[in-house]
């Protein structure tokens, strides 16, 4: 088996009051693999994808090791640190209304990424953020590329973003919540998209999300976080099997997230004893 | 609709305008003591007094002085100094040009000094950088540019004698323009050992009117900072590689100066107001020392003159900074 | 990103905020008051021989002359303590004048609005036109110099603030659905407005006020300095300093002492109102 792209061990990080969100947690993801990252908020997992990055919140203290191909980047000083980053990782945000700059077109909050971190020259980041946008079903590109983003609608703002994303070639993308912010036909059409783009670069995907819907289309593996700890990590396919496989938890999360396409499914929070259970669990 | 909106701008400026010359004017008239008096030496006549009234056209009823002097103010004519026996316009306008340029020197000054504030408190929020910034904008804001001027002469005139306290130009040094600009066209001509001497002479005065600004624009300048580095596209920089300087000061800033940039153009004004004081303090040789020595003076036509070319740099300012907003903002541009 | 430690450092600094400046101001206040019985010297009374004598602690004093004397030998600390009454006297005489003007006019045009508040509105933009000093300077030409127009003209050019804050607080105000209730319960407008208006207004007012007479202290301090205000020999913290700036090479101190209690006492008045406006209104720090 070849390296993973993303390695975590050991990873907690506290709040200044010693409050622990994330609490030794242990992650590997391998090349190409889609992994999901989910739990309900408060669990942990968007903090997580922010160590990955780098951007944790000023005031919260961070232990353990965290690996991208095979650099433990804590070890790292704070520049380096930031260009390593820059160089192989990719940040698809959640909010597409407020993760453009206002004042600065398109193709400018493209290209610059591109041009900084690979020192290609401006035509050629131009040439590539128009083939991206083509790829994520951008008709107009030229205009889009010339505008700025509040002459765009939430959706081609998280397509341009998802290009941005995969422009500078990384080799994991840290996706953080990018459907939540969308309504429900945009966010099926943003997942194909994701999922396309995926495939054919072979790119390593972290999706953080508290959707069980979507953790079913678009990934492989799983990992369910509680309370800032790893409740399983799981294949895809046997969690969503039926067939008893995986934790109650996660068992219970699928079954808690509503199936808006059909009136009469069955739908049902997750009942407090699986909770009370788990809790007990992560104690001993 | 933005032609409207342009258009209503106008009326209410001229409004106004003719407001600040009804009020100049009832001031002035209402004024007690002769000045027409005061000009003549003593022994003078009643007659002697009643030639020059009419001469100043004050012999008329007081609406009709009102007209006869709005009438000669459209076509430029402010009347006669009567201190000085010249022209109010040309005396005016010899002094603008170093108010003028004091004014913008201040600004600058107060956006350099303010801008590095909020980027320096944007940058070290929560620690103890950003404490000690707004610790300085909260005694730059409570403190006014008089006080300023004060500990500045007390300071560097006084204690550390490195800068000029009085003046706008070394006297011994020829001044051989033909503009009263005299840091711009020096500049021009290249007469630096003048622009130099200018500028010394100019520093305290404009770091004086400027500190009170320069710690309004940290203040809000900052909070604007914080607040878009909450925003996803600042996160985005971030993992993009840019350091958290420059994640301020390429990505955040121009977001940010939006609401400073409106501020600055309010408080310019104020700034400009402040120059009267600062350059009496200073001895500067500008608008606002001329219209103390005016008022000192009794010599009603040249403050009369000054405050109407005030109020008009104020509302002019005003105007223009309305009319600049929308298009510094492509949220407005392009809506 | 998410300032987890910012708040901490912040909490403790409003009651800093009013006690500090209050002590300073109590002081002062009641150097004001008891001026003739702690003046160690007649403010006016000049001593030719005793002229530019140093601060007690500076080799060359004179026993009894704590800070020093001006040119004409007057005792520094005694005049000081003689310009805290005129101060203090211009301060709340002035503020409390554009105060009732301004929020008089500032609760007429934010709740009743219309024909009032356009009137209101657009003189007070006539009044911004105008550079507050060069007014105040011209008044003070008009009006004639002493007591009584300095603060005539210190109310005349700052009610404007007061309008401004106070109409954009009432409109505030006029909108809470209390006003509504009020008035569906056949109260009747101007009863609304004292009784129901008013009360919430006010705190915004005070804060003003606290502020407003910092403001009124420095323009007293600027006319006398300019020789507009009192007779040049009256004891002015702003006469004293235009008369410590022209012999800035030769006493330091006789500029240095009124320019630091004027700086103490124009911070203590915006600081106590920055602190009173945050301690009736929490949220909006």
């Amino acid at each position: 088996m070849s390296a993973p792209v993303l390695e975590i061990s050991n990873l907690s990080v506290r709040l200044p009051n010693d409050l622990k969100v994330l609490n030794t947690v242990d992650l590997r993801v391998e090349p190409g693999e889609v992994r999901a990252l989910v739990g309900e908020s408060g669990a942990g997992k968007s903090m997580l994808g922010k160590a990955v990055l780098g951007i944790l919140p000023a005031g919260l203290r961070q232990t353990g090791r965290i690996t991208v191909l095979g650099q433990a980047l804590d070890q790292l000083p704070a520049s380096v640190r930031r260009r390593e980053v820059a160089r192989h990782v990719s940040l698809i945000p959640q909010d597409p209304l407020t993760a453009l700059n206002p004042v600065r077109p398109i193709a400018a909050q493209m290209t610059d990424a591109m041009v900084r971190i690979h020192g290609w020259p401006r035509r050629k980041a131009l040439a590539r953020a128009a083939d991206l946008l083509e790829q994520v079903h951008i008709r107009d590109v030229a205009r889009v590329l010339k505008s700025y983003p509040h002459e765009l609608s939430g959706g081609m703002r998280q397509r341009v973003l998802i290009a941005a994303a995969f422009a500078t070639e990384p080799k994991l993308i840290v996706a953080d919540e990018p459907t939540t912010a969308l309504d429900a036909t945009v966010q099926r059409e943003i997942l194909r998209i994701i999922r396309g783009l995926q495939q054919e670069t072979g790119t390593t995907v972290l999706f953080v999300t508290h959707d069980m819907g979507v953790v079913a289309q678009i990934s492989q593996r799983v990992t369910v976080l509680f309370g800032g700890r790893v409740v399983e990590h799981i294949d895809t396919e046997a969690l969503f099997a039926g067939a008893g496989q995986g934790h109650a938890y996660s068992r219970a999360l699928i079954r808690a997230t509503p199936d808006w396409t059909r009136s009469d499914a069955p739908f049902a929070p997750v009942p407090p004893e699986v909770i009370a259970d788990l809790m007990q669990e992560q104690t001993r | 609709m933005l032609l409207r909106s342009i258009i209503s701008r106008l009326i209410a400026v001229a409004i106004t305008l003719f407001g600040v010359a009804v009020v100049v004017f009832t001031l002035i008239r209402v004024a007690p003591g002769n000045p027409i008096a005061m000009m003549l030496p003593p022994g003078a006549t009643a007659a002697d007094i009643a030639r020059l009234e009419a001469l100043y056209g004050f012999d008329k009823s007081l609406p009709e002085q009102f007209v006869i002097w709005l009438k000669a103010v459209a076509q430029g004519d402010f009347g006669t100094s009567i201190i000085m026996r010249q022209p109010v316009a040309e005396l005016v306008l010899e002094r603008l040009p170093a108010t003028l340029e004091l004014a913008l020197m201040a600004l600058l000054l107060a956006v350099a000094l303010g801008g590095l504030g909020a980027v320096v408190g944007a940058r070290f929020r929560g620690r103890s950088p950003e404490l000690g910034v707004d610790l300085g904008v909260g005694v730059g804001l409570s403190v006014p540019d008089f006080l300023w001027g004060l500990l500045l002469i007390l300071l560097f005139g006084v204690l550390w004698p490195v800068l000029q306290i009085s003046g706008r130009v070394d006297p011994r040094l020829a001044v051989d323009l033909s503009t009263n600009f005299y840091i711009i066209e020096g500049l021009l001509r290249g007469q630096w050992r003048l622009v130099q001497d200018v500028l010394a002479h100019m520093l305290m005065p404009a770091l004086a009117l400027s500190l009170p600004l320069a710690a309004m624009i940290a203040q809000v300048l900052k909070q604007s900072l914080k607040a878009e580095l909450h925003l996803d596209y600042t996160q985005l920089a971030r993992v993009r590689g840019l350091s958290e300087t420059r994640v301020i000061v390429s990505e955040a800033l121009r977001n940010a100066a939006l609401p400073t940039l409106t501020l600055i153009g309010v408080q310019f004004t104020f700034l400009i107001g402040g120059t009267v004081i600062v350059e009496r303090l200073f001895a500067y040789e500008g608008l606002g020392n001329m219209a103390i020595e005016a008022v000192i003076n009794r010599d009603l036509p040249l403050i009369q003159g000054i405050v109407l070319l005030f109020a008009l740099l104020f509302i002019v300012i005003n105007l223009a900074v309305d009319l600049t907003y929308g298009l510094l903002n492509p949220r407005l541009r392009h809506g | 990103m998410v300032d987890i430690s910012a708040p901490r450092a912040v909490v403790r600094a409003p009651n800093l905020r009013l006690w500090v400046p209050l002590c300073w101001l109590t002081l002062v206040g009641i150097a004001a008051v008891f001026a003739p019985w702690i003046a160690p010297h007649d403010p006016l009374a000049q001593d030719l021989m005793l002229g530019r004598l140093p601060p007690a602690w500076i080799a060359g004093s004179e026993p009894g002359y704590w800070l020093g004397t001006d040119d004409l030998g007057r005792d520094v600390l005694s005049r000081l303590i003689y310009g805290a009454r005129i101060a203090l006297i211009v301060a709340a005489t002035a503020a409390l004048l554009a105060g009732l003007v301004g929020s008089g006019l500032g609760l007429l045009a934010g709740f009743f609005g219309g024909w009032w508040d356009k009137c209101i509105s657009r003189l007070v933009e006539i009044w911004m036109a105008f550079p507050p000093v060069l007014f105040a300077v011209l008044l003070v030409a008009v009006l004639g110099t002493g007591l009584g127009s300095v603060i005539a003209a210190i109310a005349l050019i700052d009610w404007t603030r007061f309008v401004r804050v106070v109409r954009a607080e009432t409109l505030v105000q006029a909108r809470m659905d209390y006003i509504d209730s009020a008035v569906i319960g056949g109260a009747s407008k101007l009863s609304v407005l004292r009784h129901e208006v008013l009360p919430n207004v006010l705190p915004a007012i005070i804060a003003l006020l606290s502020l407003e007479m910092g403001i009124a202290v420095i323009v007293e301090a600027i006319l006398s300095f300019v020789n507009l205000s009192l007779s040049s020999d009256a004891p002015t913290w702003g006469g004293m300093i235009a008369e410590g700036r022209a012999s800035i090479y030769f006493a330091w101190w006789v500029l240095t002492f009124p320019l630091l209690t004027l700086f103490l006492t124009v911070l203590s008045f915006s600081q106590l109102g920055e602190g009173l406006k945050r301690h009736f209104d929490p949220v909006q720090t």
